[in-house]
């Protein structure tokens, strides 16, 4: 819209100057340990207070519109542009408004362009979410969301990652021979955690499929805890059934629940006297795990099509890698794009045909 | 001004511990306000909010709703509507009765305030919860808050009533309102 609606302020039109717009006085008597580097006022910004929409204030009105708009541009993409004629403005200063695609652009470039020098002035940059339409603002709202809670989901998976990877040096198995790790692999007790349950019948459902070298040891660090008393038991037991393939270790498993569980279970519970016992749902471990997975497979895969492509083809270029400027998200972004390479070279996979049997005409 | 390490981690936690210590022994209002806006603010990170939970701040936030101090209820609004986004912290709030503590806020003379309750109620709306957040007062509530000559509040209570109840809820209160002469008392804010 082009100017607030609702102006009370009588025959001027002039819209009102918004509080929020204005800048509060700094805050001067806080103490040392929370200062900030630059001084500030005190206030608290929530999601209702950002907007794509910021306005700048104090351009000199020497006809630097463009400059302004480059500069602003340096921050990401900005959709829209017009000078404010009906905010009150300085004399000699012009007020903007700058539409940016995205709120994380606004943000950025009000941090950087606020307080500072512009063509002699200096410009003070605001949001204005009162120009958002109700689509802006619930779309603000989602977007705001879906990102808290991938966050959270990231933080789960990284310290999953790290409770992993520090468990291991705690124990004493540190070689990784292939017979170690199967056998590790074997005596995965059916323990009352569920993730765990969940690992052996994720697996069990490709049982001619031998399974990637890093996979097991990945499976490995992951199960470490409950597994070292039952280790030299399982050993035997696994030579003994004579299992040439890998993982019908499900029967292995079995056996050993009734042993296996305790003292994983015990063992799981001393593991960590220190942290409040969490509750890690199933389907966070499901997908750790079939993410490293991918990773892992896609390593090898991206390896062996980068040789087929310069063998028969022109290689697709590459599409631009786009930073996000923000970790989680980056994390994300790669997820996805190891996930769209992976399923665009995978080859077409063969429905299993089966067996037609002849029929016989009478 | 922190930088990534490993022990980051507990680096913040340990600030933010500060924090907390010092909103609970300080005297001064000023120091206290202060600090409650800091932790509201640090409240907006996603990285934080995990230590934020543990340290109870949720619990702090809550507590500044039935405040006095109208810049203690504003803060402590704001910091909510920040944690509310994160599951974990939704859920906490909504063990604590959150959901009417916040629905208080709605008659706040503090537009901030008011907003941040309208989309902490939005955040805190699960398909358990949704029954009591579209209730007939608080659907009349944002019926005339869409009516408002603040942009701002007119955007948010019109998403609100889009998002959190069906259509037929919204006529319903409609009609209600139509059948009341007077309003439901839920004073406007101004912008003070």
């Amino acid at each position: 819209m082009a100017a607030p609606v609702g102006n009370s302020s009588g025959c001027w039109g002039v819209p009102e100057v918004y509080k929020h717009h204005e800048q509060r006085k700094v805050c001067i008597s806080r103490p040392k340990y929370r200062e900030g580097r630059r001084a500030k006022a005190v206030k608290v910004y929530t999601i209702n207070l950002e907007s794509r929409y910021l306005m700048v204030q104090g351009v000199p009105a020497i006809g630097v519109m463009t400059e302004l708009i480059q500069l602003c541009a340096l921050y990401g993409v900005v959709e829209e542009y017009r000078p404010l004629d009906e905010y009150p403005a300085e004399e000699f200063t012009e007020v903007y408004l700058v539409k940016f695609q995205k709120l994380t652009s606004a943000r950025a470039a009000k941090r950087h362009m606020d307080e500072k020098s512009f063509y002699g002035g200096v410009l003070h940059v605001c949001y204005i979410p009162e120009y958002e339409t109700v689509e802006d603002t619930r779309l603000k709202l989602q977007d705001r969301r879906r990102y808290i809670i991938r966050a959270a989901q990231n933080k789960v998976r990284e310290r999953e990652q790290k409770e992993a990877e520090t468990e291991e040096p705690t124990t004493s198995n540190t070689a990784t021979t292939s017979e170690n790790i199967i056998s590790r692999h074997d005596q995965m007790p059916k323990n009352d955690n569920t993730a765990e349950t969940s690992n052996i019948s994720h697996y069990s459902g490709f049982p001619s499929l031998p399974l990637p070298p890093q996979e097991r040891h990945y499976y490995g660090h992951k199960n470490q805890h409950g597994i070292i008393p039952t280790e030299d038991k399982m050993g035997t037991l696994h030579n003994a059934i004579n299992n040439t393939k890998q993982p019908p270790a499900q029967s292995l498993s079995f056996s050993q629940t009734s042993s296996g569980r305790d003292r994983g279970t015990d063992h799981k519970q001393t593991q960590n006297p220190s942290s409040a016992v969490r509750f890690v749902p199933r389907t966070t471990h499901l997908e750790n795990r079939k993410r490293k997975m991918e990773e892992a497979a896609e390593h090898s895969l991206t390896d062996v099509s980068g040789k087929n492509e310069t063998l028969i083809g022109p290689k697709l270029p590459e599409p631009p890698k786009l930073d996000m400027e923000d970790e989680s998200l980056n994390t994300t972004v790669n997820l996805i794009r190891n996930t769209m390479k992976q399923v665009a070279s995978v080859p077409d996979v063969k429905p299993v045909e089966k067996k037609v049997k002849p029929r016989r005409r009478i | 001004m922190w930088r990534k390490g490993s022990s980051e981690g507990s680096d913040r936690f340990e600030y933010l511990q500060t924090l907390v210590t010092e909103f609970q022994d300080t005297d001064s209002e000023e120091a206290k306000e202060q600090v409650l806006a800091n932790l509201a603010n640090f409240a907006y990170d996603p990285k934080n909010m995990e230590y934020l939970r543990e340290l109870q701040v949720t619990d702090l936030f809550l507590d500044m709703l039935t405040e006095e101090n109208e810049n203690f209820v504003e803060f402590g609004m704001g910091g909510l509507c920040n944690l509310s986004m994160d599951p974990d912290c939704r859920d906490l709030i909504l063990q604590s009765s959150g959901i009417s503590l916040v629905t208080n806020c709605l008659s706040s003379r503090r537009e901030e305030t008011v907003l941040s309750a309208i989309t902490t109620l939005m955040n805190l709306t699960t398909p358990s919860s949704r029954s009591e957040i579209a209730n007939p007062a608080i659907l009349q509530c944002m019926l005339r808050f869409s009516l408002s000559e603040s942009p701002r509040l007119r955007n948010l209570a019109a998403v609100f009533l889009q998002d959190c109840c069906t259509e037929e809820q919204v006529a319903q209160a409609e009609q209600q309102m139509q059948g009341q002469q007077t309003a439901v008392g839920i004073p406007l804010p101004n912008n003070s």
